[in-house]
């Protein structure tokens, strides 16, 4: 299992997913729209990681704990409370770029 | 590398064919996003059936938490093998967003530019897993990019020449 090129399949199959808090990973899951608990690793900590899971948690899109609290995190947590992610919008930068180079 | 060159293929799903050929620049040591990269242009070439790309490869400019002083010697190296690349190519428009990479490539384009040998048009996107601080890339771009693109409210706030979008990947 350790390095599997894609965990898609087990994603599409979860109910409930528990990951670091790896932009790719947060990501991939919530746009499949699992709910989501993502564990600070408080010892290895890269600060920059933080950002995107303390943000997503503000937004209301993930719950967030760390190693020594998840046990509670997973006895008191509402999964309906989470909202639902919506998609990144690709198509408003290429139309910047378009603007950009007069291609509208 | 990883997720870079995942964020920057969603970055290129909405282009138009005008933005072609397509030259991507990869580290040396990157084993994983050409298989990627190919499998985007493959996908491409099915509705777009004239679309063209390459790929080059440079030596990374910087590891993870390599400390500064032989960063600055690395990144140079990695300028002065980037020039005759960027000559070559000649690109009307450099995207990047944020690996080692792409500092010397921009940095190269940007001197070609100054020589008045070519005048690309630089725009960096920051990642989105930056929400409140830049990259080092980030930061150095910010300077020397045309377009500076962020995806998160805080960082516009920070850095008032940058454009907001929302999130686009």
């Amino acid at each position: 299992f350790r390095f599997k090129d894609s965990l898609a399949e087990e994603l599409q199959s979860a109910d409930l997913v528990i990951s670091h808090a790896g932009a790719g990973s947060c990501l991939e899951t919530l746009e499949k729209g699992k709910p989501l608990i993502v564990v600070i690793n408080d010892k290895l900590m890269d600060n920059h990681q933080l950002e995107l899971a303390k943000q997503l948690h503000r937004d209301g899109y993930v719950l967030y704990c760390n190693c020594s609290t998840l046990v509670e995190t997973l006895q008191s947590m509402d999964l309906s409370a989470l909202k639902p992610f919506p998609p990144g919008q690709p198509e408003k930068f290429a139309s910047f770029l378009d603007k950009v180079f007069g291609l509208q | 590398t990883g997720g870079h060159t995942t964020e920057i293929l969603r970055l290129l799903s909405c282009l138009s064919e005008s933005y072609s050929p397509r030259h991507y620049v990869l580290a040396d040591s990157d084993k994983m996003s050409e298989a990627k990269i190919r499998s985007f242009e493959q996908k491409r070439a099915e509705t777009f059936s004239e679309s063209q790309f390459s790929l080059d490869r440079i030596p990374r400019s910087r590891e993870v938490r390599q400390p500064w002083i032989s960063s600055v010697v690395t990144t140079l190296y990695s300028i002065l093998y980037s020039l005759p690349l960027t000559y070559k190519r000649k690109p009307d428009l450099i995207l990047c967003n944020g690996p080692g990479t792409c500092v010397p490539v921009c940095l190269s384009a940007f001197l070609l530019g100054l020589l008045r040998i070519k005048r690309t048009i630089i725009v960096y996107v920051e990642s989105i897993c930056r929400v409140e601080t830049l990259s080092l890339s980030g930061k150095i771009l910010y300077y020397f990019s045309d377009y500076f693109i962020v995806q998160w409210p805080d960082l516009k706030k920070k850095y008032p020449k940058s454009v907001y979008l929302g999130r686009i990947v």
